[in-house]
């Protein structure tokens, strides 16, 4: 029974998961700005994130509009799942370098 | 550089100081409730707090290995096993604490209550520090820094420690009873806003379903602003939660509350005790 449940959940999961393949954008940090600076995103997807910090320094990623919040080490490369969102402009910033680190996903 | 620093270190200041001056009340609380026949003493929060400083900085130091596991979402999926552990700590810590002066009771549970203090004094320190550790590392790279980040850290953490400060003269100046009570509240919020915070960091992960924003009060009172800031530290206030977020906010306050209501601590405390057995 247990096992059945089991081979249930790692199915729902992997369905959920494996079905429709994410749409992935790129945004690379580098000299405390994010290139690029403002992320176009088809509106009601899920979208990918891959954040990849090109600075020896960490970095956070934040913003309020998308509720999302996350450190990336120096040299090093995250994920950030955001959506589906509806249209309109959603500010991002890293907190740590928040005087230049701007940019913004724009849902269409 | 100065301005950041000084946002940053109060932000992830205020929240630490605000759950240990809410646990050092408790502790005074607890102290009336034994009838200062079991004085516990205070020192678990500095065990705490340098325990969490140690285990902050090695988490900083693991930070990049962490981020990688689960194809880039191990730091979501620790953070969240973090918020968790602290809501499990806190629930356990209301379920368990002296609700009346019986020595045996008290005995037994006296321990369980200091480790579940100390255990969410040494998670909440680990968490903020190993940020405010990051980020100063990153920062001190740079000599021309070095000076603002200085300043700035102490600047805010001093803010920081006073608000806590503040906080605890001003619950320890209400009756016991009160301040038992706004104890409770404090933490059932704090406790809101761990398991709101494990909803964000599963959601970010792709490790939650998607569920819309419950309400935008972004025009109310907007995250960046100071009151926004300060509300997010104290509750975890967030201008547009999602529903999961929202139902995630609400079990995390009934967890804490639940354990006072039903064992009626809220209605009748008592502070003059019997005379206890030990």
């Amino acid at each position: 029974m247990i096992r059945k449940l089991i081979t249930l959940c790692i199915f729902v999961f992997s369905a959920q998961h494996g079905l429709a393949a994410t749409l992935e954008i790129e945004i690379i940090i580098k000299d405390h700005l994010f290139f690029p600076s403002v992320v176009e995103v088809p509106a009601g997807e899920k979208i990918k994130l891959r954040i990849i910090n090109q600075d020896q320094t960490p970095e956070e990623f934040e913003s309020y509009e998308l509720n999302r919040e996350k450190v990336i080490a120096g040299n090093k490369q995250t994920v950030i799942f955001i959506g589906p969102l509806q249209p309109g402009e959603y500010p991002f910033f890293g907190e740590f370098y928040p005087r230049t680190a701007q940019g913004s996903v724009i849902a269409k | 550089m100065f301005l950041s620093t000084v946002v940053l270190f109060l932000q992830e200041i205020l929240e630490a100081a605000l759950l240990i001056s809410v646990l050092l009340v408790l502790t005074r609380v607890f102290n009336k409730a034994w009838a200062n026949s079991l004085i516990v003493s205070s020192n678990w929060v500095i065990y705490g707090v340098i325990c969490g400083s140690l285990l902050g900085w090695a988490y900083a130091r693991a930070t990049p290995t962490i981020s990688e596991w689960f194809d880039y979402v191990g730091q979501d999926i620790t953070n969240a096993s973090i918020h968790f552990l602290g809501f499990a700590f806190l629930v356990a810590l209301t379920w368990l604490m002296p609700m009346n002066p019986s020595a045996t009771q008290s005995i037994k549970n006296r321990s369980a209550c200091l480790i579940a203090m100390a255990a969410l004094v040494v998670l909440s320190v680990m968490r903020e520090g190993s940020e405010m550790i990051l980020y100063m590392e990153g920062g001190l790279t740079r000599p021309e820094n070095i000076s603002s980040i200085i300043s700035g850290g102490v600047i805010g953490t001093g803010i920081g420690i006073s608000c806590g400060i503040f906080l605890f003269y001003s619950l320890i100046s209400l009756s016991t009873q009160w301040s038992l009570r706004i104890s409770i509240l404090l933490l059932a919020l704090i406790s809101g806003s761990m398991t709101s915070q494990i909803v964000m960091l599963l959601s970010q992960a792709d490790w939650a379903p998607f569920t819309p924003i419950a309400w935008n009060s972004s025009n109310l009172i907007a995250e960046t602003s100071l009151s926004g800031r300060l509300l997010y530290a104290l509750i975890g206030y967030e201008s547009t939660p999602s529903v999961l977020q929202v139902c995630a906010y609400i079990a995390g306050l009934v967890g804490v509350i639940s354990g006072p209501l039903f064992r009626h601590a809220w209605f009748h405390f008592e502070s003059t005790p019997t005379q206890p057995t030990v």
